[in-house]
């Protein structure tokens, strides 16, 4: 990340971007200290979830049992079930949330800078409608879903993701490129498609409509060390290649020709961002099922608070996603006890006013900018 | 003719059809049974509809439509089964059931419930305002939503049976129901508080409070359901909450889901939960407790030996 900082803009497009500082906003931090603060809010929001729950025990205990558990050290002196219930439960629930909510974000941003549309998220070309179609299947066919603790449902919803984002790319795509309305139209056209199948599908098999509504509105209730393990792999990885496209993204913000003029292979890093970003969302929903508005609101606060320099977009967005989605989840839990919320509810109910204020707060600034793309 | 030999055949071929479909629609209605099956003598009936309705039914209906599950036992267990015309997709007890015109009562599509020409149509839910709709055609709707308690079952067997005419088959069969249950709760006498309870009604633990249909089984039984408190009937508990509530008795009603005692064993965490350790972890067939209709006497007794199978051996 060091890089990010020192790095010099490149010359030919100088007076487009007019420093490095173009695209944030006045008075903004630099990098460094912002991805330290980032490290700390999520490793705090980490710390209170696991610590908060509907069953009460005491923070020091929870401190005592996680640091029994990582490092070894200290003797047992709670019950049994406090220490299940932390690190069974509580923790991989809290990583997976973490994890989902920087997934989801990362990839609403990659996927806002490639198709230069403010209204993309991480659903938008297949995936949500993919995986629920997946999923669906599974949940409504009379066979078991679960053979022991292997359930179909993940695989179910991660195939049926990447088939609907394949198709929508290969529809849009004619003569080497995929010219980004087209990918998009496409996009909607094959989640329209998926979207009336899984309807049709609930319907003809309403018995199951309960347990069908509520994998899609998705939640972390579920969460085991062997679900974190299974998205972790995806995310890394795409999270890595979006965090190198960054520089790449932010020349595309300009113009496709230009960025075309410039060198930038657009086709191709288009390609790599919707893979990395799909394969990765792709993962997250298969777990968590179809949480919305992190992958889409996440990034555009970003935005609005440090600018649009996807360098700090990118890697501030994880951070955010994921401290989000946590606390969303932690509100999932706590707020109807012993009852659980649908996570996506509480995103959407308090995600949308805080967004809203933050919008006409920035406003100004916002539009002070560079050119209203955002 | 000679002219237009096609003509001549697709004629021909129309009349043909025409006869052949005409003689199946009139095979298709069957006449009604020579002998009377609903006693004739108690009607007019006059019931109460679930809203608030008050419905006369002038004759011992002769073509009944039941688009609920549960009335279509009800009608079979009290010798009303001769006059079913047609239920809904989810009637599949008794099997004869499957024998009837098949109507979708999630979806209902008015002409296709007008058009089994039934004498009485029973409706549990009223999707798409199908009941009004099919009161502005005139016909005889006994709209009755599905009970939330025990003492509401057997009040519904007991209207249903007096609706189609069986009002004496209707009162012993609620009689024998009230006898059997009585049977259950009389062993259970001395209990003060039986076993913790976790009813889990599908992989991401939903469940059952005590104001829910199945919940009142667990009232009966004097169980301490660990959904108590929820905020709704149909709660999603919280995984801690299962663990710190620790549930003694588990009843797994989503084993069609791959759900079994193995795979709640194998969940991370559930270790600590006392019916884990006690290997008291039951699998229940979930139509017999969440129909509200005569089977549910059965489900009442095996739920009673999975809490306490010392008194029900």
């Amino acid at each position: 990340m060091r890089r990010a900082r020192t790095l010099p803009v490149p010359d030919p497009h100088a007076d487009a971007f007019a420093g490095k500082e173009a695209f944030a906003l006045p008075g903004v931090r630099p990098l460094r200290v912002h991805l330290l603060l980032a490290l700390v809010a999520v490793l705090a929001a980490v710390l209170v979830g696991a610590s908060q729950g509907s069953v009460d025990i005491p923070f020091t205990t929870v401190v005592r049992i996680l640091v029994s558990k990582v490092l070894g050290l200290g003797s047992v002196t709670w019950p049994e079930t406090w220490e299940e219930i932390i690190w069974q439960i509580r923790l991989p629930r809290v990583l997976l949330a973490g994890l989902v909510g920087a997934t989801l974000a990362f990839s609403g941003a990659a996927y806002q800078g490639i198709l230069r549309n403010p209204l993309a998220d991480p659903y938008l070309i297949g995936v949500a409608a993919g995986a629920g179609l997946g999923a669906t299947i599974v949940l409504v066919s009379p066979l078991p879903y679960a053979f022991g603790t292997l359930s179909l449902l993940p695989p179910a919803a991660f195939v049926g993701a990447v088939l609907a984002v394949s198709i929508s790319y290969g529809l849009a795509r004619s003569g080497g490129v995929a010219p980004n309305v087209t990918l998009i139209l496409a996009g909607v056209a094959v989640s329209a498609a998926a979207t009336s199948a899984m309807s049709f599908l609930i319907m003809a098999n309403h018995e199951r409509v309960a347990t069908v509504l509520s994998w899609l509105l998705g939640g972390f209730n579920t969460a085991t060390w062997q679900k974190v393990g299974i998205v972790l792999p995806y995310s890394l990885v795409g999270g890595v290649a979006v965090l190198a496209s960054a520089r790449l993204l932010n020349v595309l913000q300009l113009d496709e020709e230009e960025a075309q003029q410039l060198g930038v292979p657009v086709e191709r890093v288009k390609l790599l961002v919707i893979v990395a970003a799909s394969l990765a969302t792709a993962a997250a929903v298969s777990v968590s099922g179809l949480i919305g508005f992190v992958g889409l609101i996440v990034p555009h606060t970003v935005r609005l608070l440090w600018g649009f320099d996807y360098r700090r977009l990118v890697p501030m967005s994880m951070a955010v996603g994921a401290v989000f989605l946590i606390l969303a989840d932690l509100a999932a839990r706590s707020v109807l006890s012993p009852s659980e919320v649908p996570v996506g509810v509480i995103t959407a109910l308090c995600g949308a006013p805080f967004f809203l204020w933050l919008l006409r707060r920035h406003r100004p600034a916002c539009s002070a900018g560079r050119r209203a793309v955002f | 003719m000679r002219r237009f030999p096609l003509l001549g055949i697709l004629l021909t071929l129309f009349i043909a059809l025409t006869l052949a479909l005409t003689a199946c629609g009139e095979e298709e209605r069957p006449a009604v049974g020579p002998e009377p099956t609903a006693a004739a003598t108690d009607f007019p009936v006059t019931v109460t509809r679930s809203d608030g309705h008050e419905l006369t039914i002038a004759e011992a209906p002769q073509r009944i439509a039941s688009l609920s599950p549960a009335a279509t036992e009800v009608l079979y267990a009290v010798g009303a089964g001769p006059q079913i015309v047609a239920t809904d997709l989810q009637s599949d007890y008794p099997a004869e059931a499957g024998n009837t015109t098949k109507l979708d009562a999630f979806q209902p599509n008015l002409e296709a419930i007008a058009g089994v020409e039934a004498d009485l149509i029973i409706i549990a839910s009223n999707q798409d305002d199908i009941v009004q709709a099919l009161d502005r055609l005139g016909e005889t709707v006994l709209f009755l939503e599905v009970p939330e308690t025990i003492d509401g079952v057997m009040e519904q067997v007991r209207l249903l049976a007096r609706a189609s005419g069986h009002a004496e088959e209707g009162e012993r069969l609620a009689q024998e129901m009230k006898e059997r249950i009585e049977a259950v709760t009389g062993r259970l006498a001395d209990v003060e508080e039986g076993p913790r309870v976790y009813h889990e009604l599908d992989t991401t633990f939903f469940t059952v409070a005590p104001n829910s249909f199945v919940g009142d089984f667990y009232n009966l039984l004097k169980a301490r359901n660990i959904a108590e408190g929820a905020p709704t009937a149909y709660p999603q508990l919280s995984q801690e909450e299962i663990l710190d509530r620790d549930p003694e008795v588990i009843i797994l009603a989503d084993a069609d889901a791959g759900e079994s005692p193995q795979t709640v064993k194998a969940r991370p965490g559930w270790g600590v939960i006392s019916a884990v350790k006690n290997d008291r972890i039951y699998v229940l067939d979930p139509d017999v407790v969440s129909r509200p209709g005569p089977r549910m006497v059965e489900g009442l007794e095996q739920l009673a030996r999975f809490l306490y199978p010392e008194k029900f051996p």
